[in-house]
């Protein structure tokens, strides 16, 4: 997990599901300075709807206290579970860093 | 698809047993060298028909009920892939909740017709349209 002042980033990695409940949660921790939070799946394999789950909780948490965070997906299989949860508009999510990046600097620049 | 035969696993119904049946089904999938984009939605379906298992089918249980969770998955003629998930334990019909409840819609998304029969245990069979690699080439 990296972290600078203003933009955190958080990895996850392999496959989020069920067995892997804790460790996703443990990891999607705020410090409360960072004012927006780069979430990097591009290396996640496969995701449940336990894992979505979490990190919709996560997003809703950071939204209420202002905080920007941003998605990179990258695995067809996580993009479409995304779109079958219903859960497309639910998060901001990209396909690359950058672009995640320029949004959320964007936000922090605000 | 080719014709092939059936697959059939009996775990505990414990959260790390749920990528190991995933992967087997992954592997049985291969083996009828289903295409790669149905093939992981078929194993994101029955993985969130498992995972509700996990979560709750045995929540009521005593601790001498076997808990344990069953797949099979078979092909049948006309390109249909059949999945059934199956427990032994309680079916418990929740209220929807706000930031819950992805599981079977994920199911109900990418299955063509799901059935829940709750007379003993649960089963949840799901059927899937089958498109095989090789008939895309």
């Amino acid at each position: 997990m990296n972290s600078n002042a203003s933009i955190k980033t958080i990895r996850l990695c392999g496959e989020l599901e069920i067995g892997r409940k804790s460790e996703i949660r443990d990891a999607l921790s705020r410090s409360g300075e960072e004012r927006a939070i780069l979430i990097d799946l591009s290396e996640v394999t496969y995701a449940d709807s336990v894992a979505l789950t979490e990190l919709l909780r996560f997003c809703v948490e950071c939204q209420r206290s202002g905080v920007a965070v941003a998605l990179v997906i990258k695995t067809p299989q996580f993009a479409r579970v995304v779109q079958y949860a219903g859960l497309a508009s639910a998060f901001k999510t990209f396909d690359n860093s950058e672009g995640a990046v320029a949004y959320l600097s964007e936000h922090v620049q605000r | 698809m080719k014709r092939a035969s059936e697959l059939r696993l009996r775990r505990p119904a414990q959260s790390q047993y749920i990528a190991p049946i995933r992967h087997a089904l992954a592997a049985f999938l291969e083996a009828l060298q289903v295409d790669r984009e149905l093939r992981d939605d078929v194993t994101t379906a029955a993985g969130e028909a498992l995972a509700n298992v996990v979560e709750h089918a045995y929540a009521r249980s005593s601790g001498r009920a076997a808990r344990s969770v069953q797949l099979i998955a078979r092909c049948k003629d006309g390109g249909k892939l059949l999945v059934d998930v199956s427990d032994q334990g309680s079916f418990i019909r929740r209220k929807p909740l706000p930031g819950r409840g992805f599981g079977l819609r994920i199911i109900r998304a990418i299955a063509r017709h799901i059935s829940i029969d709750t007379s003993r245990g649960t089963c949840v069979s799901m059927t899937f349209e089958a498109r095989s690699a090789a008939s895309k080439s």
